[in-house]
């Protein structure tokens, strides 16, 4: 199949749409379809081949923030050219409601288009203003995708259209192949040793960073070896501060680190801990822990739990409670064979989530879309279903 | 002289009516297509799990289950709707085992199906928005073909999809 992608977003910058589109774009082609992904980019800017820079991207505030995005007559003219010379079976565009790209593939668009819709975003204030706009954009569009609950809720209410649930997709061979951090994540007997993991902004109340400092503060004093592996954005000092004196070597910082070094941290941890106050829609980063094959501890959050096959791939502890978590991490890290029967779950809950069957799932969509404008039934073996 | 741009204004108004009257004329008639197409399209895929399910009910669960898909198979248009749902609730009586290539046609023939009844749902709902407004239909732009319809069935997806454990 010949798949066009579009994303509205400029590849200079890292982001979850645009991570979103690259790996879906390296799964349907090593699932043998020919795709071309067009995107904001500088000319000079290293991308990989499948994408056709779209000219830079100017920062605009737009809807509340600063967006980079590339809208205009010469835009414009590019789309049109890139469509009539990709000569696709169907057009794939994200976001298609922000002023982007996007929506001017939309607008120029002849044959199937799949919409596939991130954010929870009601709609956006520049298109509140024009209606009408909207009806229009949204009318090319044959079918459309969702990749939260709370997105396609968004679909239903608010666009007066339905939308299939596709989650994001993990590349699992890229963390189950990742190197562990030298030295780590060392030894973890009866009583002593052991590696704990966290990575986000440990200052951001909702990732409930205080629950796992109590839990590990009061665990490291009785248990000699026991470490602390933190990553995320954030100044060392504010870190370390939150520690007493005696357990800070105990505790390693790395910092914002990069998707590669990600993956290398989550092989570097015995148990991998999200404890959570809310705010979480999906758990992106469960599921690439348990693809990691680290065993995961985890708040009792409805976003969670469904990740983790309700307690089955990784262990809950009540949301908040910091003693609740401590004797979940003592029975764990005392406990291997349980800690392998839960990662022996987590490899088949992951499966479900690996980009390779989550983009034959998008396929289907493409194939329904196809099906849609033209009338005709595509056999599972033509759209690499079989 | 007061009358020429009197005359200019009026043609460009005239000029603009007309270039959104036809771009209107298209919208309508594109909707209405495209409903069609989606329509032909859950046509088949209606067809296709239905003789999927009586090859399987050949080979294993017997009369109901093939009764059921006879009869989506040979319903009158206005009988459809109830057929299908009459279909899809004998199939989820039966347990389907996704090793079984039979079974697996059916799962899957029942996936692609929910795919395209959520499509043409959604292609109708523009096609009847479109033509609902109130200039088409003071113009009666494309009355001389019915309005698109809604096919009303429950979602025929049989299991829900591993990932989503309830």
């Amino acid at each position: 199949m010949r798949i066009g992608i579009v994303c509205p977003y400029s590849f200079d910058v890292p982001g979850g749409v645009q991570n979103h589109v690259m790996d879906l774009a390296e799964a349907l082609i090593g699932l043998g379809h020919e795709v071309s992904v067009f995107a904001p980019a500088d000319e000079d800017s290293p991308l990989p081949p499948y994408v056709v820079p779209a000219g830079r991207a100017l920062p605009l505030p737009y809807n509340g923030s600063v967006a980079r995005i590339a809208f205009g007559p010469v835009s414009t003219a590019r789309v049109r050219r890139w469509i009539t010379r990709g000569d696709f079976d169907v057009l794939h565009v994200h976001e298609p409601l922000t002023m982007s790209v996007s929506m001017l593939a939309v607008l120029s668009a002849r044959g199937p288009v799949v919409a596939t819709f991130h954010t929870a975003m009601t709609r956006s204030r520049v298109l509140a203003a024009a209606q009408g706009v909207l009806q229009i954009v949204l009318e090319r569009i044959t079918a459309r995708i969702a990749v939260s609950a709370l997105a396609r809720k968004v679909q239903v209410e608010h666009m007066d259209g339905g939308a299939v649930e596709i989650p994001n997709g993990v590349t699992v061979a890229k963390f189950s192949h990742a190197t562990p951090l030298p030295g780590w994540p060392g030894e973890c007997d009866l009583g002593e040793g052991g590696t704990l993991g966290f990575l986000g902004r440990f200052t951001e109340a909702r990732k409930g960073f205080p629950i796992l400092r109590d839990a590990f503060v009061e665990l490291a004093r009785s248990r000699p070896g026991l470490r602390l592996l933190v990553a995320g954005p954030g100044d060392p000092d504010d870190l370390f501060d939150r520690f007493p004196a005696e357990l800070r070597d105990r505790v390693t910082f790395l910092g914002l680190v990069s998707e590669e070094d990600k993956a290398r941290m989550l092989r570097s941890v015995h148990l991998y801990v999200a404890p959570n106050t809310g705010g979480e829609s999906f758990g992106m980063i469960l599921t690439e822990a348990l693809a990691a094959g680290t065993t995961v501890v985890a708040s009792d959050l409805d976003a969670f739990r469904r990740v983790l096959d309700g307690g089955r791939a990784g262990l809950l502890f009540p949301t908040g409670d910091a003693v609740a978590l401590r004797a979940a991490l003592v029975g764990l890290l005392d406990d291997p064979a349980r800690r392998a029967a839960l990662t022996a779950c987590g490899d088949q809950v992951v499966a479900h989530f690996d980009w390779p069957v989550v983009a034959r799932r998008v396929l289907e969509v493409y194939a329904a879309a196809i099906e849609a404008t033209d009338g005709r039934v595509i056999d599972q073996e033509w759209a690499g279903l079989g | 002289m007061p009358g020429m741009w009197w005359w200019v204004g009026a043609s460009l108004v005239v000029g603009l009516l007309a270039a959104y009257l036809t771009w209107t004329v298209g919208r309508v008639e594109r909707l209405r297509v495209r409903a069609e197409s989606a329509a032909r399209a859950l046509d088949a895929h209606l067809l296709r799990r239905a003789a999927a399910a009586a090859v399987l009910a050949e080979r294993r669960y017997g009369v109901e289950l093939y009764a059921a898909a006879r009869i989506a198979l040979d319903a009158e248009p206005e009988e459809r709707e109830a057929a299908e749902n009459d279909l899809t609730r004998q199939l989820r009586a039966v347990r389907l085992d996704p090793a079984d290539p039979d079974c697996e046609a059916v799962i899957a023939a029942s996936r692609r199906l929910a795919l395209a009844r959520q499509v043409h749902t959604d292609l109708v709902r523009d096609a009847r928005a479109a033509r609902g407004r109130r200039l088409v239909r003071l113009l009666r732009m494309g009355h001389r073909h019915p309005w698109p319809r809604y096919f009303d069935i429950d979602d025929p997806t049989l299991a829900l999809p591993a990932d989503v454990p309830a």
